[in-house]
């Protein structure tokens, strides 16, 4: 062994350190944009610091102290959840339909597929000035539409649910084909003879899709689903250009549609308060952390309650793995579990 | 989905080019050649300068000149803040409104000395308050004047005739008291006006509110700096009594720099507007937006409740990043020279900064066909009078936009009367102003 040459040695470390070379743009990247402005971010936090005239006193944990007491913030925190409560949940269950709906054999799929894709095309920036327009309080074309059958008209910027629900449905419109078109991809994936043994063994349409295609395709509702969580808990450019103007366009008069972000950009760009504005950064990163730490293991027991009851003392990540490679690769399992 | 080879290579081809875009297109900025000069300039609401930027290029071979307008004063103030804490995207020319210079003042520092650039020979141009203004308490001048904003009213005469009021634009003066205009009277007949046809009086409350805080001697802030809304019985008074004649129906409840896209000032909504030179560029954009023309009725009458006021007026500043200080300082001082400002007028109706150019203004009744062949310039000229400049705070947008205008759009929706909006801006006030 230690007669190597040159040559040799410099195959051994291709060998060894190639790997780390070949990753090493990502996390180089990463460290750059992600992880360190996460950890600059939480210094400020730590200080008084003016977005002009920069770094002050050290306060310890005095901003977040501050910025939990702050009602704007709880009510920016409720604000988020509410419309990503009624983005998400719409927007998954339609995601799912329309990509069941896609997965079956119809006509022109190119076609669908891209139709369905088409509003993801359009920035949010374009798309909150058209909603915020259809949605107008009194020359809207929605209050136009409910006059005209006879119905109130519906104060979408001045009313809290309805403005949550105005800021939602841009929302829906532009991610549920995005969503459809993941979870179609995942669908395909789904083993046919799967399908076929469980049709020979009797099972509906709707049994089939609920037993087979639903547990399936989960990893990708993991992932859905995460990244719906990350989002919708971010939102920002739907309430910021909902309403541009009033109150420096802070979200609504009262703050009627004020979401964290906003709130935070509201905190650094406006009242000019980094170290609060970095506070309530840092609050929100845990908050979706936690909040998709709760989905995810939500989203684990979706469907498969059944399959997981065998393997309850193997740790998740291997159950998870097993049960997925046992899914694609012995479709015996399920069919029997089907007919059960 | 299959790739065929052919796709492939094509994007892998074009992930290449893409990425040879991003590594060279930083370098490309330097690419301009000896003398030629690319000016940026960043304004905001209806500026009125796109033709006199096409006569300075014309004028100045090699000089081009790259312009941002932002849709409010509000939202220009956010994006100048941003880019000064990030130290770079600032255009070269800048244009800073009244209501926030205050807080500019305090990074003055950011900001070219224009007097290095030749300010003190064209200093006199313009009226002392608003040079003074401009200048850091170290005596640097750091903005050069645009346009003041004396206040005249709008009104609607169609509107005004609809309900039984005259409309000709001497009897109206009249009607609100001529010299002696009183709020108290301007509500009042606000009261006959709603009794007569059940419509509103004026859009919204938050721009009435604007325009009688910048009567006052002393508005948000002390003449020495100092916070004066909490325990300020004068400017109390006044809000209460605003917010009376609004509980009574007077305000139209719009959303300000929205109007439903202009259709509030042509289908009626309401009757008259507060307008500050700079805003009448405004009105007629909605009334045009909104399908209207000048056959739609309004009108520019030389009165105002409570006498004179300045609300609003801009200025141009070269921030320090700017690469071209000394090309930008010579645009800037260009746009306010007094010929320039006399057409910033004619195409946005922004009153002139330089007693020259209002000396013209004053003399010149050229008729405004959109304002119903009003005088403006003359009107203008005639509502300056007397103007004196109101000192601002650092923080005197944030008043009027975060804690009277949240306060207020409850007086207009109704939701609260008088004294609990008052409450609500005092805690706002507490909550939202930094001590």
């Amino acid at each position: 062994m230690s007669t190597l040459t040159p040559r040799q040695r410099l195959s051994r470390l291709d060998v060894k350190a190639s790997p780390y070379l070949y990753i090493a743009p990502f996390f180089i990247l990463f460290a750059l944009v992600g992880l360190f402005p996460l950890l600059y971010t939480f210094v400020v936090s730590l200080y008084d610091w003016h977005l002009l005239k920069g770094q002050g006193d050290f306060v310890g944990l005095g901003n977040f102290t501050a910025v939990l007491q702050d009602r704007f913030f709880w009510n920016s925190l409720f604000n988020t959840f509410s419309i990503f409560l009624l983005s998400a949940i719409p927007q998954l269950l339609a995601a799912v339909i329309i990509a069941a709906v896609l997965d079956a054999n119809i006509r022109g799929k190119t076609f669908w597929r891209m139709a369905v894709l088409l509003p993801y095309v359009v920035t949010p920036v374009a798309v909150s000035i058209i909603f915020s327009n259809l949605f107008g309080d009194d020359y809207g074309l929605v209050n136009n539409l409910l006059q005209n059958f006879g119905l109130d008209p519906v104060a979408w910027h001045r009313e809290t649910f309805a403005s949550h629900f105005a800021i939602a449905t841009m929302v829906n419109w532009r991610w549920t084909g995005y969503n459809a078109l993941i979870l179609l991809a995942a669908m395909q994936a789904v083993p046919r003879e799967l399908h076929e043994s469980a049709a020979i063994d009797g099972a509906g349409a709707v049994r089939r899709f609920v037993s087979i295609t639903i547990p399936s395709i989960r990893p990708t509702m993991i992932f859905v689903i995460i990244t719906a969580t990350i989002g919708g808990l971010q939102i920002f450019a739907e309430p910021r250009l909902f309403d541009p103007a009033t109150a420096g366009g802070v979200g609504g008069s009262h703050r009627q549609f004020q979401t964290t972000v906003l709130y935070l950009w509201e905190m650094a760009f406006f009242r000019q308060n980094f170290g609060e504005a970095a506070a309530i950064a840092w609050l929100l990163f845990i908050i979706i952390i936690v909040i998709g730490l709760i989905n995810f293991m939500l989203t684990r027991r979706i469907a498969t309650g059944d399959s997981a009851k065998s393997r309850r003392a193997l740790p998740w990540v291997r159950r998870r793995h097993e049960q997925v490679e046992q899914t694609v690769t012995t479709p015996g399992t399920i069919a029997e579990d089907v007919k059960l | 989905m299959k790739l065929s080879r052919g796709t492939t290579a094509g994007s892998v081809i074009a992930g290449a080019a893409a990425f040879a875009l991003l590594a060279t297109g930083c370098a490309s900025d330097a690419g301009a050649s000896d003398g030629d000069v690319e000016l940026t300039i960043t304004t905001f609401g209806t500026f009125g300068y796109d033709d006199l930027y096409k006569q300075y290029e014309d004028e100045n071979p090699g000089v081009t000149i790259k312009a941002t307008n932002i849709d409010t004063g509000g939202n220009a103030r956010t994006d100048a803040f941003t880019k000064l804490a990030a130290g770079s995207g600032l255009s070269d020319v800048v244009a800073v409104e009244e209501g926030w210079l205050g807080q500019i003042m305090e990074v003055s520092d950011q900001f070219v000395d224009l007097g290095d650039h030749g300010a003190d020979d064209v200093k006199d141009r313009w009226i002392d308050w608003k040079l003074s203004q401009a200048t850091d308490p170290d005596g640097r001048i750091i903005g050069y004047g645009t346009d003041i904003g004396p206040t005249g009213l709008c009104y609607n005469g169609a509107l005004f005739e609809a309900a039984g009021m005259p409309s000709d634009r001497e009897a109206v003066a009249e009607l609100f008291g001529g010299e002696d205009a009183t709020w108290e009277q301007y509500f009042d007949l606000g009261k006959q006006y709603f009794d007569a046809t059940g419509k509103p009086w004026f859009d919204h409350s938050g721009f009435v509110w604007n325009s009688i805080v910048n009567q006052l001697d002393e508005g948000y802030y002390t003449a020495d700096g100092k916070l004066n809304v909490e325990g300020n019985d004068e400017l109390k008074a006044r809000f209460l009594e605003l917010a009376e004649a609004a509980q009574y129906g007077l305000s139209a409840d719009q959303a300000a720099w929205d109007w439903g896209g202009g259709k509030a000032f042509v289908d009626g909504t309401f009757a008259t507007f507060v307008c500050p030179g700079w805003m009448l560029g405004v009105v007629q954009g909605q009334v045009e937006a909104g399908g209207g023309d000048a056959s739609t009725g309004w009108d520019f009458a030389d009165v105002f409740p409570g006498g004179a006021g300045n609300w609003g007026g801009a200025f141009l500043s070269v921030p320090k990043t700017s690469e071209h200080p000394e090309e930008a300082a010579k645009l800037a001082e260009w746009l306010t020279a007094p010929e320039q400002q006399i057409k910033q007028f004619e195409a946005a109706g922004t009153f002139p900064s330089t007693t020259e150019a209002q000396e013209k203004l004053a003399a010149d009744a050229t008729p405004n066909e959109f304002f119903n062949d009003a005088p403006v310039g003359a009107i203008l000229a005639s509502r300056a009078e007397g103007v004196i400049a109101q000192y601002k705070g650092p923080h005197d947008s944030l008043i009027q936009e975060n804690v009277f205008g949240p306060a207020l759009k409850s007086v207009d929706e109704g939701t609260k009367d008088g004294p609990a909006a008052w409450d609500e801006a005092i805690s706002l006030l507490n909550e939202v102003v930094p001590d």
